[in-house]
């Protein structure tokens, strides 16, 4: 999967810029012109780029870790090896991100530093458990699903470098998504026992595929600098409807309630009500939803999700147990890995 | 999750310092034999072999894939950005060091290799493939060295699958999703769906 970044970060307006330069840059946006590493771009619009460009690297990299613990756990060797391959993809697009937020001028190192002790964040939406193989059906389905939303419309941003990235990128997610889609019809055409497992996963992920979108947007979203130099195209209010018209109706055919739930701070749910609202309205051609609930939304963002200091802890034991790899790489050193 | 799993570690002295990155690399791949070389992404090595061990993990089992070429980062010289395409000039002459050349057709595109040129510095390799390969069709041409490149193709080492591998690509679960998906939907609405699938997302 891939957390794709919506940056939510205030970007300052381009005080001290040259205001020549900034116009051109402005007109070359403006003329759906891409942005080189060369080019001349406002301070403002590449830090705004990094921060969005690492939090992303960072999602992907953190997206591995629920999915990774099920390997082992995979019901059958195809699944198994696509789970496998679809991790070494998460893996290997965060190493991609993280060199376009190289190139935009922080070292792999501190980004790599700056995640392990919580100074940078990640998506939300990996702050959750997994706790059966219906959860990875979901992660792999509405997750990827809502990713690959999001991430056709950062294809077509204005950063030439992140948009060659996320085209490869979204070659792979076409892949995660299918599989995702292959394993939840299984699931769904499966034992009463299956079904029930795989309702329990899409309620405490539905919610979860909502909120992947970022917060409700501000009324001016298109005149801030994410949406004006083309950071984002599409308004997080509009990517999440377009969300909902695809999936709701999928998930009503493959026989799921859609459910609005209460969940325990461990993130299981501990109610749940059908949502009345998700009913198709004619005349608009969209899907209604009960919006999720944003102050559990704000509560993950700040640290205090059911997995946040799950996922980091795991983050900090992996970046340990590579320690010897490393040192024999790139020190020449012989050393022995830590005791098992 | 064992126990040694929910261990919390304290790191003072072992949290990446912010050392200077290792060796940056760009990587190209084929996918057909004679093909050109085309921009695949990026990664960190310390040296050419991890680099193209690297290469050949993460970016060779992708796609069709009949080899790889990388260089250094530092290698690549590019001509300016062109706002519109650029057109060529009218220098000449195949003295010196063998270059090869890769042209960007709009920016945000790939690079791709677009064929070589001899010539004694980078300047006069830019300038010698501008006046080849710059046809006013193009904003964007790149020069690396041939001796800083290193390519592989499945005749030395393997690069491409010797299993089946359908199971790492959307097309592999075309078949047994619509056919699950019939047991839900009807052919009509399916067939809805899938060119939704097609038109807005893949």
């Amino acid at each position: 999967m891939s957390g794709a970044a919506n940056p939510v970060q205030p970007l300052c307006p381009c005080e001290g810029e040259d205001p020549d330069k900034l116009a051109e840059f402005e007109q070359r946006i403006t003329d759906g012109v891409h942005i080189e590493p060369g080019d001349w771009m406002p301070e403002a619009y590449r830090m705004g780029m990094l921060g969005m460009a690492e939090h992303h690297a960072n999602s992907e990299i953190i997206g591995a870790l629920p999915e990774g613990e099920w390997i082992t756990r995979a019901p059958s060797l195809r699944r198994k090896l696509a789970l496998t391959a679809k991790v070494q993809d998460e893996v290997g697009h965060g190493q991609m991100l993280y060199r376009v937020s190289q190139e935009l001028g922080k070292s792999r190192d501190d980004m790599l530093r700056d995640l392990i002790t919580g100074k940078t964040k990640y998506h939300n939406c990996f702050n959750y458990p997994a706790p059966t193989w219906g959860d990875i059906a979901m992660i792999q389905w509405l997750i990827d699903g809502a990713a690959i939303m999001n991430q056709k419309t950062l294809a077509d941003g204005a950063y030439g470098p992140y948009v060659r990235t996320m085209n490869r990128i979204n070659m792979e997610e076409a892949f995660h998504f299918k599989s995702g889609e292959d394993m939840v019809l299984t699931l769904m055409s499966g034992t009463r026992k299956q079904k029930k497992m795989t309702q329990e996963a899409f309620d405490r992920w539905w919610s979860v595929s909502l909120m992947f979108f970022g917060p409700h947007d501000k009324p001016d979203a298109e005149q801030r600098p994410a949406m004006r130099w083309r950071m984002k195209i599409e308004r997080n209010d509009s990517l999440r409807q377009r969300f909902v018209n695809r999936f709701a109706p999928a998930a009503k055919d493959l026989g799921f309630t859609i459910n609005v739930c209460e969940k325990d701070d461990r993130g299981f749910v501990t109610s749940v009500r059908e949502d009345e609202q998700c009913v198709l309205d004619t005349d608009t051609g969209n899907w209604g939803f009960t919006d999720p609930d944003w102050n559990e939304f704000f509560r993950v963002i700040r640290g205090n999700g059911p997995c946040n200091a799950h996922r980091l802890d795991l983050r900090r034991f992996s970046y340990e147990q590579g320690r010897w790899v490393r040192n024999a790489i790139a020190k020449g050193g012989t050393t022995t890995p830590p005791a098992a | 999750m064992s126990k040694r799993r929910q261990q919390t570690y304290e790191f003072a002295d072992e949290l990446p310092t912010g050392k200077p990155d290792d060796t940056h690399w760009v990587v190209y791949t084929r996918k057909k034999r004679d093909g050109p070389a085309r921009w695949a992404g990026y990664l960190d090595a310390v040296d050419v072999e991890l680099a193209m061990q690297y290469a050949r993990e993460h970016y060779g089992l992708d796609e069709a894939c009949t080899g790889i070429l990388i260089h250094p980062h530092d290698a690549l010289h590019d001509c300016e950005y062109g706002i519109d395409p650029i057109e060529g000039g009218d220098a000449t002459g195949d003295d010196g060091e063998s270059w090869i050349v890769f042209t960007q057709r709009r920016r945000g595109m790939i690079h791709i290799e677009a064929g070589v040129v001899r010539a004694p510095d980078a300047d006069t390799a830019l300038a010698r493939a501008r006046a080849i390969h710059a046809d006013g069709r193009i904003t964007n041409i790149r020069v690396v060295r041939t001796a800083d490149c290193t390519e592989v193709h499945p005749d030395d080492v393997p690069l491409w699958r010797d299993h089946d591998m359908t199971y790492k690509f959307a097309r592999g679960y075309s078949k047994g999703v619509r056919s699950k998906w019939s047991n839900f939907r009807s052919d009509e609405d399916l067939e809805r769906y899938r060119r939704g699938d097609i038109k807005e997302h893949f």
